[in-house]
């Protein structure tokens, strides 16, 4: 016989999981009802679609653990695109390799995409600006320059490689035939080519990899123990000897890093540079995170969590197409499912796991 | 009786499998660029012509603004339903489609596209971009031609004039802007002043118009590609108390810009055929998958040009977007 106390303990262990189990049954639903929605190339249709706010939440998880916000990583991504496309090209026209066009220009991106978080950690930390305000105004900036370095223009005539990797998968097998990594195999028959299947793109691997680095660092690390505590309470943080100025800094960057990364899959995927590249991608990964269980007051929240955040927006855009449902459904559905974590959140604060 | 009841019931489930048999309907995917009037009125055409011949049209979502980023995943999703025997789309960039069009080619979906292209648009030369089945839509280096040569019309050959464009890597509008260049080297006193890019954005192209009209004052005409830069454009003349001396000419013929037309808040619009081209997606795309026929790679229906004059005739009613 079970007690009652037990149920309950069951019960409360399944509501935790509440996102995850909804995950699931979104899925179920739209395989059920739709057409080949649970197959290879769709799944990883939902994966890349998500990939700029899988990259962005991974970010402002951080960012929101500490209790701040990053309002800025959206046009961030339009920002660090614009100077990985405007220095490929530069460099491609100059006579580099391809090689060294890509790289630089990956580099750069990534390098000047550090500057924003940079500034803004300055500010929220050391000057005290409210991080709403910091990073609002650092929109306008990343925006502003991102029009400036394109001049108003996308940046087109890319390095022909960076299509290749960026619409290049790990896998290519063709049953029974061809098992090739990373290279797509060439001179195929059209029959081939349509049984050609290809396993799990570049993009998500790499976005794969650097969220699963980062999510070691907040779950495992002292860096990421010091995260919790300066969300919990900035005070008690500073008093346990920990340098919040500089850990918040950090996070501001660590932030900017992933938008700046966001970018340059932008530009891999698309083979341009666009300045408004990111901008409709960052309420979506705000509502990641929450749905993840971050709490905006800070002091919770997880990768974990976020990234089934994301697949839960990404599984329903892609659902809603594939049922050939208006997406304007999908504000209505996202925004309903916002306003359900906040009130588990709110009601259930026993239900939201710490760390 | 039982057994009439039996026969009956075999009766039904012959016919059932009958219509089973037959109902392998040729199945098309319309992929639009953005969720605007021009697309809309597409897909009404497109529809029409699918219902017409028995084929079943699955609308992709309408992109809530322009740019691959927002059309290549519903594109990607559409696709991915993996019951679609062809594809017609207008790509959103001339490059960035390039390598998602030829995955899905490749994967066995023949595509048409229509509106813009990919590269230049000529698919008849072997390129990398040169797999699609055909390009249906307007010329629009043919229709910036007609447009300068209608505004020249009403500027009696002569004055300074300005162009509101909306993106740069987009085909159509930059085939009407280069067009636009070259109908007005025919009339040599006049004069194109600038060129801004709103980026689709109403008060972006506002802006911009308004700066122009400020730095030369004497602009007696402006050319705004498209909705969303043609009203910038008006709202700009009227805020500089400009209303009636310089006249806007503008493209595609939506009830708002018909409407605008009417109240004198433009002067001159070129209608495109987009109910005829997404009919003619699906009727050549019909050709194609059951009679094999072989496509023109380059498929152009014709313009029609409103004025004032005309705008309540009976016969041009048909080129209203709706």
């Amino acid at each position: 016989m079970m007690n009652n106390k037990n149920f309950s303990k069951i019960l409360v262990h399944i509501a935790a999981r509440w996102t995850l189990i909804f995950l699931a049954l979104e899925v179920i639903f739209f395989s059920v009802f739709g057409t080949n929605y649970f197959s290879l190339r769709n799944l990883q249709n939902i994966l890349l679609a998500s990939t700029t706010v899988a990259l962005l939440a991974t970010g402002e998880t951080f960012v929101i653990i500490t209790g701040g916000i990053d309002l800025s990583v959206g046009f961030m991504v339009g920002f660090s695109g614009v100077i990985c496309a405007k220095v490929m090209v530069t460099l491609q026209a100059a006579g580099a390799s391809q090689a060294v066009a890509i790289s630089s220009g990956i580099l750069a991106a990534l390098l000047l995409g550090l500057v924003p978080g940079l500034v803004n950690g300055l500010l929220v930390a050391k000057l005290r600006v409210p991080p709403f305000i910091a990073t609002f105004g650092m929109l306008g900036i990343a925006y502003g320059f991102a029009e400036i370095i394109s001049n108003n223009v996308p940046i087109m005539g890319l390095p022909t490689s960076v299509g290749s990797i960026g619409h290049g998968y790990l896998i290519y097998w063709l049953p029974g035939k061809i098992f090739a990594f990373l290279q797509k195999p060439e001179n195929l028959t059209r029959l081939e080519l349509q049984n050609l299947v290809s396993i799990i793109p570049n993009v998500t691997v790499i976005t794969a990899i650097v969220i699963g680095i980062f999510a070691f660092i907040l779950a495992r690390t002292k860096f990421g123990q010091h995260t919790y505590a300066i969300g919990g309470s900035m005070d008690a943080a500073e008093r346990a000897g920990i340098n919040v100025k500089r850990h918040l800094i950090k996070v501001y960057m660590i932030s900017s890093f992933f938008a700046s990364l966001a970018g340059v899959t932008y530009v891999l995927r698309f083979i341009t540079g666009r300045a408004p590249a990111g901008s409709a991608r960052l309420l979506d990964a705000v509502v990641a995170v929450v749905i993840g269980g971050a709490s905006l007051y800070g002091g919770t929240g997880t990768i974990l969590g976020t990234v089934i955040g994301v697949l839960i927006i990404g599984a329903l855009e892609i659902g809603l197409v594939n049922l050939a449902i208006p997406t304007y459904n999908l504000y209505i559905a996202v925004g309903c499912i916002l306003i359900f974590a906040v009130l588990v959140d709110q009601f259930f604060p026993e239900l939201v796991r710490k760390e | 009786m039982k057994r009439v009841i039996i026969g009956l019931l075999c009766g039904c489930l012959v016919l059932s499998l009958a219509a089973g048999a037959n109902a392998k309907k040729l199945r098309f995917a319309f992929m639009p660029g953005v969720a605007d009037p021009f697309y809309f009125t597409m897909e009404k055409g497109a529809k029409a012509k699918a219902e017409e011949l028995g084929v079943e049209l699955i609308v992709g979502e309408f992109p809530k603004a322009w740019g691959p980023e927002y059309q290549v995943p519903i594109m990607k999703a559409l696709v991915a339903r993996g019951d679609i025997d062809l594809l017609f789309t207008a790509p959103t960039s001339t490059e960035a489609l390039i390598p998602v069009l030829k995955e899905i080619h490749d994967s066995g979906i023949p595509i048409i596209t229509v509106d813009t292209y990919l590269g230049d648009g000529d698919y008849s030369k072997p390129s990398n971009y040169s797999f699609p089945l055909s390009y249906i839509g307007t010329d629009n280096f043919l229709g910036g031609q007609v447009v300068a040569g209608a505004l020249a019309l009403l500027l009696d050959g002569k004055g300074k004039v300005f162009l509101e464009n909306t993106n740069p890597d987009v085909s159509s509008v930059i085939g009407r802007e280069n067009g636009f260049r070259a109908g007005l080297k025919i009339f040599p006193d006049m004069e194109l002043v600038g060129v801004e890019y709103c980026l689709d954005v109403q008060e972006t192209a506002a802006a911009q118009t308004a700066a122009a009209l400020e730095k030369d004052r004497d602009i007696v005409g402006v050319f705004g590609v498209n909705v969303f830069s043609a009203q910038g454009a008006y709202q700009a003349v009227v805020a500089a108390g400009l209303a009636g001396a310089v006249k806007i000419a503008t493209w595609d013929a939506t009830l708002t810009l018909i409407e605008a037309l009417k109240k004198g808040e433009v002067d001159l619009i070129l209608a495109q055929m987009p109910a005829e081209m997404g009919s003619l997606c699906v009727e050549w795309g019909v050709k194609h998958l059951t009679e094999g026929a072989e496509l023109p790679k380059k498929v152009i229906p014709g313009f029609f040009v409103f004025t004032k004059d005309n705008v309540n005739d009976p016969e041009a009613q048909q080129y209203i977007y709706k």
